[in-house]
């Protein structure tokens, strides 16, 4: 009774302060955009008249090259003297020196025999075996395209870097999962180093650890580290709270609740981090091949600063077959859990695996005994040569003077002429105070004052770092790769959603896109393109797609199916279905998509400086080719601003789970 | 506060010895949820609304002032709509919520008292709880999650097995031992719910709407098993149910919450046939009357030549009961015999009464002698004098 008189007392008190004030409190956006026009109108005139308009100004700029510079001297001077390398991260980079050593010896001493046999039986007893087939006839591919020693330098980083990955990750996962305090620090953290290009973890390594091994199973390690700790403490977060109350009232205690209930009920999501940091391991040891991690990146890396598309081509397969073969079994894996155990009962827990091990130990020495340490020379295939020839003829025959559609060459000049030269010099025209305003405008429309803030400060940071210029560069490319990416990733979204056929056969094609390194979108862009920002912004866009294309299907079909049913009721045709049921419903899935989509086409832009993007990606390189680390890190820390303002200015209102594939 | 009222208008002359060793004895216990909730009981704000409570101090008193006798043998059921803090009150008797101030004994011990290993120890053997939403273990066969509340209590794996696959079978479940929760329709899996709270052999049951989630069928036989496990084995039952015909069924005596507080407390004749306030009146108003009340409410002393003829009925019997007696026999009026003594009559018009509902509130007055109410297990009527 008391709640019924309470609730109709309420619209009573609103109605009556009904006015401008409470017009405006309806629409947020406006005031906020009210409010800082309001702002922009004073300080405006102020600062315009203090610093002009234009490109950041001199005078705010603060020079981080001296002091840098003069840090790295210090830094390669005392690396082999000073305490805190000797014995600190002299002890770390020896441990992984020695580690990753280890482990590649053992895959030698395997074998090509014994390490094949050893993924599929491995892949046969959490996959399946169809998986134990894909995993072995991948493994002989790598081999038969000459790539067998990089193939195992890669693997033996790997599971070095994943090993300590997956080890950091649980312990703050456990963390962030057990306390709030921890959680609450730790998650905005975590968030924000998953949408940092991976470019940007690079230079702070080299700093400490210097170009080698060391560096780069580090750099994985801390590119790779968090989305395990995520959702490790999400997991554990997550778990069913009746479950664990049932579990309390059986009297259990902390240590028995953790081990028998939390943790077994996080187990698909310890699955899905492991799978997404192996992924991301391997994104990352193949980029790391810049600062030394070798194996089938630094192969690609070679390749790729000669324009040589076949050797990169034979390198990148193997790429791409690993992460294929490692993504769909710890998926697999992941399916499994849970579910019945299968298969005939002699082949189920242990003894299956006691199989499996004798099978390879049998094959191992096997191989030895025939001297088959190393792929057989004569067994490889050459494919660098032929891939040559076709793209030479594709240099001769698609590059210009195709009927209609003109060449690829054409396109891509054409693209940097018609949109991104227009595109830069428009921002690097803007005056730099409206770039902020409209960097705040943005952030605070969708997002909250804190978030605006964030991206202001970072914009501006860019400013002090004396970078505008590149940084306005690199924008440029990101503004017009998002762009093609949203046009294309919607319009094929909307039909997906539409019919079942499409999302079918798309589904395969975004599984394996979803699954690729970013390094290995280079590759076909420079076989079609050439060099320059025109490809770097085709690999972008091919590597943004799939994410932008899944999200906005699943956020159109996930449409609560009675709204739809009562719009259709109502007569209305697929287009306005469209218009004005599915996309407002769908709105934070395709504001999502936004945030994605800049976010991995940064990555691909940034990475873009190894095929001649230039910008930002290209300063970092160039640091570390030359040794000037204070370039590159000015450039990584202005690669760090940028990533975090792209994501703030995208970011809707609510935090929401970020996709998780 | 009425709840309390009614407890003490029954205790004295309730069933004999049943109040001597009460399961549970809750005094004037308090939930309040908010900030500095520990200073709303006994202070000004006690006795608001609801409402106006969470205005005046930003807290929500879910259990507001509850005292009662758990006795045993019996199914003590906490009967309210929801948000009336029935959920809350029975996670109170073990403390999975704190409670925030009141006292609380399980068999003359004080629960508030307890260190973290003595209240592992309640938990683990003397009162087992039963969840709506299930509570199970989805990585675990069924076996296993029966036995798991004997695995945390480190039984050997043999042990707990064999413990754990009597219960499935006592339950039904025989055959299904190793299919996993997410295999079982919402019937089977409470099923095993109720198999691991009894795997503990708990001197209590606590049930948190453990039907609520289920079909009306499925209800129904889960219902049932309930009854046949009380009389088998006459263990006590704390019973959380929003479902007035469920606790009708079910309860030795029921006790109905809003806002927090007891509003009535008593058997389900007494909750049916007269309800405290005009809340309980309009909750209990589409209620089959005849199939709750005894004749006993709705007997009159017999006139002079009553004596002689007419049926038989059992002073506890129901009115229907007594209807059907009346109608197949064709005599206008039948005997309330309570062990060949003549306690009163009905007749045509006292049975129409309660189905018509004019008797009222004064039915309970009505009643002749006071008799005493065997303390079955199952449905023991017991007449207030």
């Amino acid at each position: 009774m008391a709640t019924a008189q309470a609730t109709p007392a309420r619209p009573v008190t609103t109605g009556a302060r009904r006015g401008p004030l409470a017009a405006l409190r309806d629409r947020p956006a406006t005031a906020k955009l009210l409010l800082l026009a309001l702002v922009a109108a004073v300080v405006v005139p102020l600062v315009h008249g203090r610093w002009g308009g234009g490109i950041w100004p001199e005078a705010l700029t603060a020079d981080l090259s001296a002091p840098l510079g003069d840090v790295t001297d210090w830094i390669v001077s005392n690396r082999d003297s000073h305490p805190l390398f000797l014995y600190f991260f002299g002890h770390i980079s020896n441990a992984v020196v020695l580690s990753v050593r280890g482990v590649y010896l053992v895959l030698l001493g395997l074998g090509w025999a014994g390490v094949t046999v050893f993924a599929a039986a491995v892949a046969w007893r959490v996959a399946g075996i169809r998986l134990a087939l894909t995993a072995g006839v991948s493994f002989l591919l790598c081999g038969l395209l000459g790539m067998w020693v990089p193939t195992m330098q890669t693997l033996a980083l790997m599971v070095v870097a994943v090993l300590a990955s997956v080890v950091l990750g649980l312990l703050l996962g456990l963390a962030a999962g057990l306390s709030d305090r921890v959680f609450r620090i730790l998650r905005p953290v975590l968030d924000t180093m998953q949408v940092l290009p991976a470019f940007a973890y690079l230079l702070p390594v080299v700093l400490v650890f210097g170009i080698g091994v060391p560096g780069a199973v580090l750099a994985t390690v801390v590119y790779a580290a968090p989305p395990m700790a995520r959702l490790t403490a999400l997991g554990l977060r997550g778990a069913d709270s009746g479950v664990m109350e049932a579990v309390t009232s059986l009297g259990a205690t902390g240590r028995q609740r953790l081990l028998s209930a939390r943790l077994p009920l996080a187990r698909k999501e310890l699955l899905l981090g492991l799978n997404q940091t192996i992924m991301m391991a391997l994104s990352m040891a193949v980029i790391a091949s810049v600062i030394g991690a070798g194996g089938l990146g630094d192969r690609v890396y070679q390749a790729l600063s000669s324009v040589d598309v076949g050797a990169a081509l034979a390198a990148g397969i193997p790429i791409v077959l690993l992460a294929v073969v490692l993504d769909r079994t710890t998926e697999a894996a992941g399916r499994r859990i849970g579910a019945e155990p299968t298969g005939p009962a002699l082949l189920r827990g242990w003894r299956g695996w006691s199989l499996a091990a004798a099978v390879t130990a049998a094959v191992a020495v096997a191989g030895r005994a025939a001297d088959g340490q190393v792929w057989p020379d004569g067994l490889t295939v050459a494919i660098a040569g032929p891939v040559n020839t076709a793209k030479d003829w594709m240099v001769d025959h698609l590059y210009t003077g195709v009927p209609v559609v003109g060449g690829t060459a054409d396109l891509a000049s054409h693209f940097t002429s018609g949109v991104l030269n227009p595109l830069r010099s428009g921002l690097t025209g803007l005056p730099w105070w409206s770039v902020l305003l409209i960097v705040a405008a943005l952030a605070w429309t969708i997002g909250t004052w804190r978030t605006a803030a964030t991206a202001v400060l970072a914009m501006a940071a860019i400013g002090v770092l004396g970078v505008w210029e590149p940084s306005m560069d690199t924008l440029s490319q990101v503004l017009a790769a998002v762009a093609v990416t949203l046009v294309i990733g919607f319009g094929v979204a909307v039909g997906a959603a539409r019919s079942e056929r499409l999302e079918r056969l798309l589904r395969p094609v975004l599984d394996v896109f979803q699954t690729m390194p970013q390094f290995v979108y280079l590759i076909p862009v420079v076989a079609l393109f050439g060099v320059g920002r025109a490809p770097a912004a085709a690999a972008a866009v091919v590597y943004a797609l799939p994410a932008v294309i899944r999200i906005t299907t699943q956020g159109l079909r996930g449409v609560d199916p009675a709204a739809m049913e009562c719009a259709r009721s109502l007569g209305a045709t697929p287009g306005q279905q469209l218009r004005q049921v599915q996309i407002p419903l769908a709105r934070p899935s395709l504001l999502l998509a936004v945030n994605q989509a800049v976010v991995l086409v940064l990555a691909v832009v940034i990475i873009g400086g190894l095929v001649g993007s230039g910008a930002l990606g290209y300063e970092v390189v160039l640091g570390l080719a030359q040794g000037d680390l204070a370039t590159g890190l000015v450039a990584g820390a202005a690669i760090v601003c940028l990533g975090l303002m792209l994501d703030r200015v995208t970011q809707p209102t609510t935090r929401r789970q970020r996709q998780e594939s | 506060m009425t709840g309390t009222e009614t407890l003490k208008a029954t205790e004295p002359t309730g069933s004999t010895g049943a109040d001597e060793n009460p399961v549970f004895a809750v005094r004037n216990l308090w939930k309040v949820f908010g900030p500095k909730a520990d200073r709303i009981p006994g202070s000004e704000h006690a006795s608001l609304p609801p409402a106006e409570l969470r205005e005046a101090t930003g807290c929500t008193a879910a259990v507001r002032d509850v005292s009662f006798d758990v006795r045993k043998g019996e199914v003590f059921v906490v009967m309210g709509l929801s948000g009336s803090g029935k959920s809350t009150l029975v996670r109170c008797l073990t403390r999975l919520i704190e409670p925030t101030s009141g006292t609380l004994a399980i068999d003359g011990e004080d629960v508030l008292a307890m260190d973290r290993a003595r209240l592992r120890e309640l938990r683990r053997h003397r009162a087992a709880m039963v969840f709506q939403h299930f509570g199970l273990l989805p990585h675990r066969s069924v076996l296993d999650n029966v036995a798991y509340g004997l695995e945390i209590q480190g039984l050997s794996k043999a042990e707990r097995r064999a413990k754990a696959a009597e219960l499935v079978a006592k339950v039904g479940l025989a055959g299904l031992e190793d299919r996993r929760p997410s295999q079982l329709s919402g019937g089977q899996q409470q099923r095993v719910g109720l198999a691991r709270a009894l795997a503990v052999d708990p001197s209590v049951l606590l049930f948190d709407e453990p039907f609520s989630a289920l079909d009306p069928l499925i209800r129904r036989e889960m219902q049932d098993e309930v009854v046949r496990l009380h009389r088998e084995e006459g263990r006590t039952m704390v019973f959380i149910t929003h479902d007035l015909s469920e606790a009708l069924r079910l309860g030795t005596r029921i006790a109905l919450m809003r806002d927090g507080g007891i509003v009535q407390l008593g058997t389900p004749e007494e909750i049916v046939g007269s309800p405290a306030d005009d809340y309980v009146r309009e909750f209990v108003r589409d209620v089959p009357r005849e199939q709750v009340l005894t004749v006993a409410t709705a007997m009159r002393p017999a006139l002079a030549g009553e004596s002689e003829r007419g049926p038989a009925v059992r002073p506890d019997a129901t009115v229907s009961e007594a209807i059907e007696a009346v109608s197949r026999s064709g005599d206008p009026v039948a005997r309330v015999m309570d062990g060949g003594r003549l306690v009163g009559v009905v007749d045509h018009a006292c049975l129409l009464d309660v189905v018509a509902g004019t008797t009222a509130s004064a039915a309970p007055e009505a009643s002749g002698t006071p008799h005493d109410a065997p303390d079955a297990p199952d449905g023991s009527r017991e007449v207030t004098a």
